[in-house]
């Protein structure tokens, strides 16, 4: 498990720039929101779930989360067939910020071009500069703000 | 020389429902696809109202008196709740790219950026608004502006929102569904005192074009850009018509009904500092909305900042415990404190039926 800059982003995830992890098990690859999502977003208060049986490409949109006002999207993190959504989401989309990596897992995506879009993410070594590029933006507008 | 956005400015008719929403949709979408630069929409709603995009409209409305009023209803496409639109309401819509130079990151930092805005505007008007986290503006603890964006297209984002000038809160509780209704004349008293105006607080006959040039000037200002007057091109104009069909003349996007299940509950609690009731709308699991009431000892402002605290949170004890603890002071309400508060809300709860 690796914390980065009070985040936690565990190692063995792969993480889409858009805020998405994959959970990589064979050709299955299961996706939620990380770390730094739910902490930036605050209570998720809804999640518009695709439906099981559609298909995705890396990159598209698939989903959109509620988080007070806003809704943000939730993109595929890999290419594939949606094969499974966590229907526990519809009753209580807080999961997402008591167990991001666990309970409130979003979809699963049988993958149809795993390798190639797996070079894509970020993993490994890869995820500490990702998230420090991305904490720098919000607290250079900060210090900006403070001037 | 200064970068120019574009303003689409109309304060000469309220627009309908459809054209209104369709226009602002397209906003964040000519920023994305149209090579346009970011694009202000300033303008009024005929009489109408319309919910948040995952908000169910049969549940939230009393539809049958929409329709006997001649009020028009919709669903729009950013998030949050219900909003009563009118002649006398400045609605703002803005399609600006989400890295846009000045416009601070992440989901707070976009509000906190454009609620400067809306506060300097206040401000050269005369009134002294802040930001109440995380949607609201406030002016000494009643709203007068509320803020909500949708991430669009790409990096685009679409923000929304209405500035009352003038506000009909018997029309709104006549046309909403809201635990508040159940009060019957005391909820005319606990909305007044929770929203305001700026012809109350201007205490004039201010104009909507007043309003708007304000809002101007105030754009241009925090982020130094120029607006120049613009209308929308053949490109917006082909994207509104189309998602005026596909979207806001369309029963299934209006009566959508992916959304979380609505329920309301009333909870009471007799407490040291006093009596306590509390209404409670819920949305899935989340608190859409919770009222304050009782004979307890506060100030009105005390009593917004606590309501706004729990707004769209999760409504699990601990996560109430800790909204609450996040923004208590001592004596926040007389002789209460955050456990027996959190108590009552969980009894709003426990109370909880489908309208």
């Amino acid at each position: 498990m690796a914390e980065i800059r009070g985040y936690n982003m565990p190692d063995e995830l792969y993480y889409h720039k858009d805020h998405a992890w994959a959970r990589v098990e064979g050709t299955r690859v299961t996706v939620g929101m990380h770390d730094m999502f739910q902490k930036e977003s605050g209570d998720i208060v809804f999640v518009d779930l695709p439906e099981e049986e559609e298909d995705v490409e890396q990159g598209e949109i698939c989903g959109k989360i509620q988080s007070r006002k806003w809704i943000g999207k939730l993109v595929a993190p890999v290419s594939g067939e949606i094969v499974e959504i966590n229907e526990e989401l519809e009753e209580d989309s807080s999961l997402i910020n008591q167990d991001c990596y666990g309970k409130g897992w979003i979809l699963v995506i049988e993958a149809s071009n795993l390798d190639e879009d797996l070079d894509s993410l970020f993993h490994g070594e890869s995820v500490v500069g990702f998230v420090e590029r991305e904490l720098e933006v919000v607290e250079a507008e900060k210090a900006k703000a403070k001037e | 020389m200064r970068t120019h956005w574009r303003l689409f400015k109309n304060f000469s008719r309220p627009v309908s429902t459809a054209e209104g929403l369709a226009m602002d949709d397209t906003l964040a979408r000519s920023v994305a696809h149209n090579q346009s630069p970011p694009i202000l929409h300033l303008y009024t709603f005929m009489p109408s109202v319309n919910v948040g995009k995952y908000q169910d409209i049969e549940t939230a409305l009393k539809l049958d008196r929409c329709r006997a009023r001649g009020i028009e209803y919709s669903r729009r496409s950013t998030g949050g709740g219900t909003v009563i639109m009118g002649p006398d309401i400045v609605a703002l819509g803005l399609g600006i790219n989400v890295d846009y130079p000045g416009l601070k990151k992440g989901v707070g930092g976009v509000f906190e950026s454009l609620s400067l805005v809306l506060i300097r505007a206040l401000k050269k008007l005369g009134i002294h608004a802040y930001f109440q986290p995380k949607n609201d503006l406030e002016v000494a603890g009643k709203k007068i502006a509320g803020l909500s964006a949708a991430s669009e297209e790409g990096r685009s984002l679409l923000f929304h929102t209405s500035l009352l000038v003038d506000f009909d809160v018997a029309l709104m509780t006549d046309i909403m569904n809201t635990p508040l209704i159940k009060l019957h004349d005391k909820g005319y008293n606990c909305f007044s005192q929770r929203m305001t105006t700026l012809r109350e607080e201007l205490g004039r006959n201010i104009s909507i074009k007043e309003v708007m040039e304000a809002v101007e000037d105030a754009f241009e200002y925090e982020f130094n850009i120029h607006l120049k007057e613009d209308a929308p091109d053949e490109w917006e104009r082909k994207t509104v018509h189309r998602l005026i069909d596909e979207r806001y003349i369309n029963p299934e996007w209006i009566f959508s009904h992916k959304h979380p299940r609505a329920r309301m509950g009333v909870g009471q609690l007799k407490s040291k500092g006093g009596l306590l009731e509390i209404y409670l709308s819920l949305s899935g699991a989340s608190i859409e909305n919770v009222l304050i009431t009782g004979d307890f000892f506060s100030t009105s402002e005390d009593v917004h900042r606590i309501e706004n605290a729990l707004k769209w949170t999760s409504s699990r004890k601990e996560n109430i415990e800790k909204n609450l603890s996040s923004i208590w002071r001592e004596d926040m309400i007389y002789g209460l404190d955050v456990p027996t508060l959190t108590h009552a809300i969980l009894r709003a709860k426990e109370n909880q039926i489908r309208l």
